[in-house]
């Protein structure tokens, strides 16, 4: 029992080793010597450690045997050839690790249901006008309150609106952001409160007393954390509230900004009109339950609430979407197209090893022919170059597992509004990702040198030493840089293009100037709007305070940010009629407080600039406006409203200004009408233009308004230029990433081209030797090979132009003033290419032209 | 890979092993002995492929090991039959002698 403890390569050793000795007294008993006896059984025996290797190979029984075996056998290899395994383990690193990394961001914010029990189930709600195209999506309590009891379709039907807020609890008043929230919101979201409770009817009701449940991170940074919270007084906006619950930290809908979440009362006089435009809705589908069901369902619903209401609900349509679409949206292409390219650098990451594992067999060939004369089967040879190799890629994936954790970080500097960041992270999902990625990199890279290794005409020529054979020309190695160098020119290409569209977007003139303008916001509530009037006063009495701060030379309050993407366009219509009758307007729609276009210095071209008035609002359209509907008519004068509001009373046209890039600096300026109108709501953008710089104003300007309205908080106080590059983070980190991947990529092919041109002047040294013995231009030989070197590499470009066609494909959408073949772009790509080529060809051709003939001679 | 050659050694050797096997447990050391001894040196068994092919029976179940002490009072691992490696051994035997008897009657014949 006891020597079975032990464990099998004792054992081998401890037999082998028994008969060695039984020899060796045999020949002491013969008469000699104990060394020379030893020395003879020793000789006698033969190769100890060949036939222990074929012990093992006997031995190899089960597959969890001979796994254990080859890993044995990876381990001894990366102890042999430590630089060797360094290089593949870090290749790999570089390319499984970034291939891991996007992914986790795929899976955390594509690919994962929303952070909520059975997320697939919730549904975002909206509701169309077919009259009025661009008519708010947001519902009236009343119609969600319908909607709720008439579907079948729908566990619960709730909603939300957003509103900033000041909380005057502390010595300063601070900003919060609440949600009003419609009944049975949590139940849709099917969240309970992690401490405390959900709100209960009597919160719910006109009247009754008023409750907030609070985030997690409010909780924190307001309460430390204490338990004792609940049930506490929270003053917003000038009313008490009492906290009733706190939300687990994981909860943060609408999103991460929320602080408070508030239950609107559906009973209030004030909520009863069909016309408002309050809620977005969510609701929770029933298990089993499709989209398209559930589509249907609500138009059913929506039409019997049509004949009920014909005005204004026959004029709507109901339509639902998934609630996971309408968070994720747009960055759903951006991250595929970084998967696309992280998928491209491990192929070359791959490609590059294979071509490494290449040159490597052929040095390793008397090694195999040793195996394959001990009596191994093919397989079992491949098998261990496999587990090699697959040993080398976990310790490299091991490493890029650390970086693909890392990159949660990386995500959230390069684009920190993107969604559902703060999910990504280490998990069983991406390990298993990541393995999956290492048995593919595994085969990619080893296989086919594993085989070409093991056959039999190769492995045959034991006898054949190396050193006497004259240049073994190797296509499959060449095809393989040529194969890397391919796909870089595809990612560079990519990267290529968008940067290029950087560089034309920074050129674009907007229409406005963002310089020297500091932007903000000033709390207030929904509730303000009630009298529209008060409202108006309440903001022109703070833009005018603002006004007189030293330092500032102009100032305004738009509905929207100039130049940070976002757009309202609904259909107008003239009252006197238009130059085309027939023809429907459609119009980006903003409102604007007098002293807009000489604050963001957009030109009159005719008529005045926003100014107060008596009588219908005034109007101002753009040149694209005039240009579209109202040639050869003069503009002045006439009247024009928003087809189906009944809130906005229509307005006299006053003047024509400039196109402005005002829906994105990337879009070209599209027909635009600006109300003049300075408090469309309770908490419009102020924009200032300053003298000087203009973040060095903000205190200034923040102490000014703190004097006049002492009970509200200044809130998202920042330059325009700091929201336009933020407009931009998404496109900027596609752009970041892209580029750094390309280079890399680059990098990786070059390093592939090196080192299998070296390669090649290694294996013909002899051959090159011996033709500068007799007589050939040293000039000649670097020339061969640094044209071998390019030769392959302009393949490779020309190759790699085609992947690029269907590669800088996916970027169509996100260029901008570039198309995908933008020539310019692609000629400054195969230049770097080539010119990295010659760089990386030079120095083995320069190695091989210096070789001393008579050095080989004498090592033949 | 192994060729035809080695095959019908191979066969052979494996053969000669289980027989000195089935005359008692015995280690490595002593079944290359008693072959060189039985057949009066003529033939001599390589270690290298002695150890394999002892394994190899070894994991077809034809032969036992264990280890034990040998009769200079050294840790040996002994080899013993099985009751399929008897079975094994008879089937050999006799087409050992078959093949021998044809192969004789061919060189009488051609004689």
């Amino acid at each position: 029992m006891f020597f079975r403890k032990r464990n099998r390569e004792t054992q081998l050793d401890a037999e082998l080793r028994f008969h060695i000795e039984s020899m060796t007294e045999a020949n002491i008993a013969a008469g000699m010597s104990p060394e020379e006896a030893r020395r003879q059984a020793m000789i006698e025996f033969g190769g100890r450690e060949q036939i222990k290797e074929e012990l093992r190979d006997v031995r190899r029984i089960a597959i969890v045997d001979s796994t254990l075996a080859n890993v044995k056998s990876a381990v001894r290899f990366m102890r042999k050839s430590p630089s060797f395994a360094l290089t593949v383990i870090l290749t790999l690193a570089l390319g499984i690790g970034a291939n891991s990394a996007v992914f986790s961001a795929i899976d955390a914010i594509l690919l994962r249901p929303l952070p909520f029990p059975n997320g697939d189930r919730l549904m975002r709600l909206d509701q169309s006008n077919r009259k009025a195209a661009a008519a708010a999506p947001f519902v009236a309590p009343v119609r969600l309150a319908d909607w709720d009891r008439m579907n079948s379709t729908f566990q619960a039907i709730s909603g939300y609106y957003e509103q900033n807020e000041s909380e005057t609890t502390g010595p300063f008043p601070e900003k919060l952001t609440r949600a009003f929230v419609a009944p049975r919101f949590l139940q849709v979201m099917g969240v309970a409160p992690a401490l405390g409770r959900d709100f209960i009817p009597d919160e719910e009701h006109f009247g009754g007393s008023s409750a907030v449940l609070i985030s997690d991170r409010f909780w924190r940074a307001r309460f430390n954390g204490d338990p004792n919270a609940v049930g506490r007084v929270l003053r917003v906006s000038g009313y008490s509230n009492t906290i009733v619950g706190v939300m687990p930290a994981s909860f943060r809908f609408p999103d991460r900004d929320v602080d408070l979440w508030s239950a609107v009362p559906f009973d209030a006089p004030y909520a009863q009109n069909r016309e408002s435009t309050w809620f977005i809705v969510v609701g929770r589908l029933k298990p089993g339950v499709s989209v398209p069901q559930a589509q249907a369902d609500l138009t059913t619903v929506q039409s019997r609430l049509g004949r009920e209401f014909p005005k204004p609900d026959a004029d709507l349509a109901a339509g639902i979407v998934p609630l996971k679409e309408t968070t994720v949206g747009g960055t759903r292409r951006s991250l595929w197209v970084l998967y696309g390219s992280v998928s491209l650098l491990l192929l070359i990451a791959c490609t590059n090893i294979a071509a490494l594992l290449l040159s490597r067999a052929t040095q390793r060939h008397h090694e195999i022919a040793i195996r394959f004369s001990l009596g191994a089967s093919r397989s079992s040879v491949v098998l261990q170059l496999l587990s090699e190799a697959f040993g080398l890629a976990l310790v490299g994936a091991g490493l890029g597992l650390a970086v693909a954790t890392g990159t949660s970080r990386v995500f959230r500097i390069l684009a920190k509004d993107l969604p559902r960041i703060e999910e990504i992270g280490l998990n069983w999902r991406l390990v298993f990702y990541t393995l999956a990625c290492v048995i593919a990199a595994t085969l990619l890279c080893a296989l086919v040198p594993a085989i070409r290794a093991t056959r039999r005409g190769l492995s045959g020529s034991l006898s054949q030493a190396s050193r006497t054979q004259v240049s073994s020309r190797n296509p499959l190695q060449l095809a393989l840089v040529g194969v890397q160098v391919a796909l870089a020119v595809a990612l560079l290409s990519g990267a290529g293009l968008l940067l290029r569209s950087f560089q034309v977007l920074g050129q674009v003139s907007p229409g406005f100037d963002a310089s020297h303008i500091l932007t903000f916001r000033i709390s207030g509530g929904y509730g303000e709007t009630a009298d529209m009037k008060g409202l108006k006063q309440r903001i022109d009495r703070t833009l005018d305070s603002v006004r007189a701060v030293p330092g500032v030379e102009a100032a305004a309050t738009s509905s929207d940010l100039p130049g940070v993407p976002d757009s309202y366009a609904p259909e107008l219509n003239l009252i006197e009629g238009g130059s085309d009758p027939a023809r429907k307007i459609v119009a980006e729609s903003r409102f604007v407080s007098p002293g807009y276009f000489a604050t963001m210095r957009i030109p009159m071209l005719s008529g005045e600039d926003c100014r107060e008035t008596a009588g219908p609002a005034g109007v101002l359209v753009n040149r694209s406006f005039a240009d579209a509907y109202l040639s050869g008519t003069t503009a002045i004068g006439r009247h024009l409203a928003e087809t189906g509001n009944s809130f906005l009373p229509p307005g006299e046209i006053r003047g024509i200004a400039g196109d402005a890039r005002e829906t994105g600096i990337n879009v070209a300026p599209v027909p635009t009408v600006y109300w003049c109108f300075s408090a469309p709501g309770p908490d419009p953008n102020f924009l200032v233009r300053t003298h000087g710089d203009p973040a060095g104003m903000a205190q200034t300007i923040r102490r000014k308004i703190h004097e006049i309205e002492p009970a509200r908080s200044v809130f998202d106080v920042m330059p325009l230029e700091q929201h336009l590059s933020d407009a931009f983070a998404e496109n900027r980190m596609r752009t970041i990433l892209l580029t750094f991947f390309a280079l890399t990529a680059i990098a990786l092919a070059s390093l592939g081209l090196y080192g299998t041109l070296g390669y090649f002047v290694t294996v013909r040294r002899r051959e090159t030797g011996l033709r500068i013995a007799l007589g050939a231009m040293r000039g000649e030989i670097l020339r061969h090979f640094l044209l071998q070197g390019l030769g392959i590499s302009l393949l490779g470009c020309i190759a790699g132009l085609g992947l690029a066609a269907a590669f800088t494909r996916m970027l169509s959408g996100m260029l901008y003033g570039v198309s995908p073949t933008d020539a310019t772009t692609l000629l400054g790509v195969i230049l770097l290419v080539i010119a990295v080529a010659a760089v990386a060809s030079l120095a083995p051709s320069i190695r091989a032209a210096r070789v001393d003939p008579m050095q080989v001679l004498r090592e033949e | 890979m192994p060729t035809d050659k080695s095959d019908l050694l191979q066969g052979t050797l494996d053969m000669l092993v289980l027989k000195v096997v089935a005359l008692g447990p015995v280690h490595g050391y002593g079944i290359s002995q008693r072959i060189r001894q039985i057949s009066k040196e003529v033939l001599q068994v390589q270690q290298g492929s002695l150890y394999p092919a002892l394994h190899r029976l070894e994991k077809r179940g034809w032969l036992e090991a264990e280890w034990g002490e040998s009769e200079n009072g050294r840790e040996a691992r002994f080899y013993k039959l099985s009751a399929r490696g008897r079975k094994q051994l008879a089937a050999e035997e006799t087409n050992w002698r078959r093949l021998a008897e044809a192969v004789g009657l061919i060189l009488e014949t051609a004689r």
